[in-house]
């Protein structure tokens, strides 16, 4: 029984851990767990689809305990080139300072120097390119790059930037990204002060709907999405493979519900002669019942404590360090070399809580059997 | 002198058409307060079978029991249960005590069921293991017991719920001649200090001899029915 209920717990571990490592690759590589946007700006960006009320959406966001972060962001296509090679980009404005607390950005840069605001000796400010920029446009660190793209009012919006940085690598989802200064993008695409997003990550990534949902009353005029709502796609992509692997744990979970029966079983039909003997000196049947459940809950509890105290150095490890995987995964540019669990109250009481329903269930009929069984029948039994 | 046990037409058979073994034919007998009787007979002749159906533990195909004047077919589970935890006491020829508890424990277990206060349960456990000659080893479990010591402790159960009636099946069978004849002596002491009605279905001389009423049963039937 204890057995089981480690490798209950273990599964459940790993299998949590995976998807919350999951869900904050995803998140910390681009959504955040909260996004703020004008109307269905989600669903058609357009430049002019700006938050204007910036320091009444802050204000909301620095109301609610559960915002650790936040970043504004600008988004506008644009074409780069250097010298005679072209190519399409993103651009994307984020402020240098807060971004860092809200995306892994900064532990991105895999060549040159994370940008600021100011600008460089000659009066360029800094952008940090994709990597399939740099490869597209032939560019390295500290060489020029023009972008050319569409100004809010309608202008054309031309101007150059220097490379600072290049970020991630070739399967990076931001590889054709040309990152500015929030306040350089800002005036490049003549938005003035306004923005197209708030990104923000909470406290407790699980409760990150209903943060959402309080934001929204604070701010109905804008439209406040968790991620799942932002990545829609990812997020459905992940709950069918979540309902694959359940399946797995179904089968594990089936495996420790065949131990458990095998304990009860061996704990009470082996010992219907015992019984007998009981019923023989006078114990009523419902005493037996009450005595079997009884015996066989101590048993659970003694056999989940056991449990507990041996997997619980096992899933802490396992989360803390985790396994070393053979070959790193990289997710744009973020490499993850340990597969890891889960460590929280949820991932030992729910087994716990499964172990005891299982065990009673179970004890309830061979309880009836031993306490209605015929002493003679009983004692004749080996 | 009160008939404590009454049996009529008493039939049990086992098995079925071409198998069926009659173990009882029909027996009807009736036991006084205080006797001391030995069922008697060769190997299959019903004794064990009488004695499960007098004590309520098995259920007749024909017949009745009566225990002091009521009629066990007319109990329920737990009326039975009461009965034979306030009336009858048990000594199996296999012990049967409960392996997980000690001495004193399997002697207290049906003080409990009856609802005695635990102080009078102690001194009465106390008082029963003297009785046996078990002082000191009530802390011990069965296997630490030898088996002569284990039946002691089974008669020290039997009797610690004060019954009317204790049934015994082949008491002495697992049993020296000497620890045999002590357990006996033990027995014979309470049946007559105490007026308990003790029923031994055996094969023992020593029961025999010491026995004053003697039923010999032959086939299932009652062959022979003698009080000394």
């Amino acid at each position: 029984m204890t057995g089981g209920y480690m490798l209950f717990v273990f599964s459940y571990s790993l299998l949590e851990g995976s998807y919350n490592n999951l869900i904050d690759i995803f998140t910390l590589d681009n959504t955040g767990h909260i996004q703020i946007h004008k109307d269905d700006y989600l669903d058609r960006p357009k430049i002019y689809k700006t938050i204007q009320n910036r320091a009444q959406v802050e204000g909301a966001m620095h109301a609610v305990d559960d915002v650790i972060s936040f970043t504004p962001r600008v988004f506008s296509p644009a074409l780069a080139y250097a010298g005679s090679k072209t190519a399409p980009s993103q651009v994307i404005g984020v402020d240098p300072e807060l971004e860092p607390t809200v995306s892994r950005l900064k532990e991105k840069v895999s060549e040159g120097t994370y940008f600021d605001n100011a600008p460089d000796a000659d009066g360029y400010f800094k952008a940090m390119i994709g990597k399939g920029v740099a490869i597209n446009l032939d560019l390295e660190i500290g060489q020029e790059i023009v972008l050319i793209s569409q100004g809010a009012d309608g202008s054309i919006a031309n101007d150059i930037f220097v490379v600072s940085a290049i970020i991630g690598n070739r399967t990076s989802f931001d590889r054709m990204a040309v990152y500015l200064p929030l306040t350089s993008a800002q005036e490049f695409l003549s938005l003035g002060a306004d923005v197209h997003e708030y990104a923000m990550l909470v406290e407790d990534k699980h409760e990150n709907e209903k943060v959402a949902s309080v934001l929204q009353g604070e701010i109905p005029d804008l439209t406040v999405a968790p991620w799942q709502v932002v990545e829609a796609t990812f997020y459905r992509t992940m709950q069918s493979d979540k309902q694959g692997n359940y399946f797995t744990m179904g089968l594990i979970v089936f495996i420790v519900f065949v131990g458990v029966l095998n304990t009860v079983l061996m704990s009470v039909l082996e010992r219907t002669r015992e019984f007998g003997v009981l019923r023989s000196i006078g114990s009523r049947p419902l005493v037996l019942i009450k005595m079997i459940l009884l015996e066989i809950l101590m048993l659970t509890i003694i056999s989940v404590t056991i449990g507990v105290a041996l997997v619980m150095p096992i899933v802490y490890w396992f989360t803390e360090v985790g396994l070393l995987l053979p070959e790193p995964i990289d997710m744009g540019g973020v490499t993850f070399q340990h597969m890891k669990g889960d460590f929280a109250a949820y991932i030992f009481f729910y087994p716990m809580v499964f172990m005891l329903a299982t065990a009673l269930l179970i004890s309830i009929p061979p309880g009836i059997r031993a306490a209605h069984i015929l002493p003679r029948d009983a004692l004749g039994a080996h | 002198m009160t008939t404590v046990i009454e049996t009529r037409d008493l039939y049990r058979y086992f098995g079925s058409d071409e198998t069926e073994i009659v173990a009882l034919d029909h027996v009807s007998v009736d036991i006084q307060e205080g006797e001391f009787t030995a069922i008697i007979g060769p190997s299959g002749s019903g004794k064990t079978t009488l004695l499960h159906l007098i004590g309520g533990l098995d259920e007749p195909d024909g017949g009745s029991v009566k225990l002091s004047g009521t009629n066990i077919a007319e109990m329920n589970g737990n009326e039975l249960s009461d009965f034979r935890r306030d009336h009858i006491g048990f000594i199996f020829q296999a012990y049967n005590l409960i392996p997980v508890l000690s001495a004193e424990e399997n002697i207290e277990y049906i003080m409990l069921l009856q609802g005695i206060s635990p102080a009078e349960r102690k001194k009465r456990v106390q008082e029963m293991l003297a009785l046996v000659g078990l002082e000191g080893l009530g802390e011990r479990r069965p296997a630490h017991l030898s088996g002569g010591q284990q039946q002691r402790v089974a008669v020290a159960r039997a009797m610690a719920s004060k019954p009317d009636i204790i049934l015994a099946d082949e008491p002495t069978a697992n049993l020296d001649s000497k620890t045999g004849i002590s357990l006996l002596e033990v027995m014979r002491e309470l049946n007559q200090t105490r007026n308990m009605t003790f029923i031994f279905s055996t094969h023992d001389e020593k029961i025999m001899e010491r026995a004053t009423r003697l039923i010999h049963l032959r086939d299932g039937k009652v062959e022979q029915d003698e009080r000394k």
